[in-house]
């Protein structure tokens, strides 16, 4: 395989995005209508075989007293339009699922790889882009399936493994605790922005923000293929519970939690891709209430307010980006009142 | 009563194909908008409750997917400064 990005993922005159009619997460079903599914197929309750899965961000079982294995699929259609920054971003994706659990070691990556007949040239740059993601996490690809498909698709299953006492779910936020993000919001304007690029919009899109937008998606997908490694590693130790922030925004992610640790969310503020806020507004995707679509996002971990220190020293020492976001209450639901909004640039 | 179709549209064009018709209507008019794409109506109803844009009305058909809406100009709508 190709490892080079400079010669396989210089293909100009591929799109990407042009093949497919949703984007990264808008491909990804609803939450309710998941929901709906996994109760029309009786997948709701816990299986005994595993500590935990369905309704997780990915599933563990207990190997032994020392080690349990974690397992998560991920794949989505194309965000961006070149295919070496796909496969970084869809890796980084995938494996944010696992990482999401603090299970960071053993990292393994099964391709999962779908493409129209115009675009297997492609594969081999997606490829090296995953390959390179992974590396980056001290992982291998260590095998997949590829299929043709009308619409591009690229992702992995992810195996990795952790102390079965060291893994975090969306379930054990307590009152009181304080909610870090690991990364900053915006993915989905920022990229949504880079599909105009016809004429009649192009000039709109251009003077909603003083940001040139290619350096708002350049950062966008600089975050996108930031793998959470290295925030898991520096935040399991302290960390009630944690995801990750995908398709479902902020706000969705943080519905999850409160629903699943049966408290309350209290947001109050939101770290974003400096520019984003803008787009997000001409284009109605909700940024700043939290409802914008995050594709590869940072995780969204709680820890009680007596271990606010250690983690910031870990998350400092690692280098890892985080904000403080809010805080959990003994109410319910995810509440979000008018949230200082902090524009970051990389 | 003036009417856009965003059907087959890929985001974010519906907002910005919306968003440039209402620019063209006076306080009081209403733009009639067919769309096929869910979140492109969530959108599109943000977009407008955003800039003074009133979403008076909503059919939805489950099976397709497809929705209409009437935007009501308001006095308050500032389009052209967005």
């Amino acid at each position: 395989m190709g490892r080079d990005a400079a010669t396989v993922g210089d293909d100009e005159t591929v799109r990407l995005t042009e093949y497919t009619e949703l984007h990264g997460c808008s491909c990804k079903v609803g939450q309710s209508d998941l929901d709906s599914l996994l109760a029309d197929a009786g997948l709701t309750g816990d299986s005994d075989a595993l500590l935990f899965g369905v309704g997780e961000d990915a599933a563990a079982r207990k190997l032994t007293d020392e080690l349990a294995l974690v397992s998560t699929v991920d794949f989505f259609t194309p965000i961006v339009d070149d295919p070496y920054d796909f496969g970084r971003v869809a890796a980084c994706n995938a494996a944010s699922d696992a990482f999401a659990t603090g299970a960071v070691e053993n990292v393994d990556c099964l391709v999962v790889l779908g493409l129209p007949r115009e675009l297997t040239d492609s594969a081999a740059a997606i490829l090296a882009g995953m390959a390179d993601a992974l590396d980056a996490m001290d992982g291998v690809i260590a095998g997949g399936h590829t299929i043709m498909s009308p619409w591009p698709f690229a992702g992995g299953a992810i195996s990795a493994t952790a102390r079965p006492d060291a893994l975090l779910t969306s379930q054990g936020a307590s009152p009181d605790d304080r909610l870090y993000l690991t990364k900053p919001l915006g993915t989905q304007p920022a990229m949504g922005a880079t599909r105009v690029t016809d004429e009649q919009f192009v000039e709109t899109v251009t003077d909603a923000t003083d940001r040139p937008l290619d350096r708002i998606a350049s950062e966008a997908v600089a975050w996108m293929t930031t793998p959470n490694r290295d925030a898991a590693l520096a935040c399991r130790e302290y960390a009630t519970a944690a995801t990750d922030i995908t398709g479902f925004g902020l706000a969705g992610q943080s519905r999850v939690v409160a629903d699943r640790s049966k408290v309350g969310i209290e947001l109050t503020h939101l770290p974003v891709i400096a520019g984003t806020p803008a787009l997000s507004t001409l284009f109605g995707y909700g940024l700043t209430d939290g409802e914008s679509a995050e594709t590869s996002g940072g995780l969204f971990v709680s820890v009680p307010p007596t271990a606010t220190g250690p983690v910031e020293s870990a998350l400092d020492d690692a280098g890892v980006f985080y904000r403080a976001v809010g805080r959990v209450t003994d109410e319910n639901g995810v509440t979000l009142d008018d949230p200082t909004i902090e524009e970051v640039r990389r | 009563m003036p009417r856009v179709d965003v059907r087959g549209e890929i985001c974010p064009r519906p907002a910005l194909i919306v968003r440039q018709a209402l620019s063209d209507l006076d306080a009081g008019e209403t733009l009639v908008v067919r769309g096929d794409y869910p979140p492109a109506e969530e959108n599109l109803r943000r977009m407008c409750t955003t800039h003074g844009i009133d979403v008076m009305t909503a059919e939805t058909a489950v099976e397709t997917d497809e929705f209409e809406l009437e935007l009501k100009v308001t006095e308050m709508a500032s389009l052209s400064e967005a």
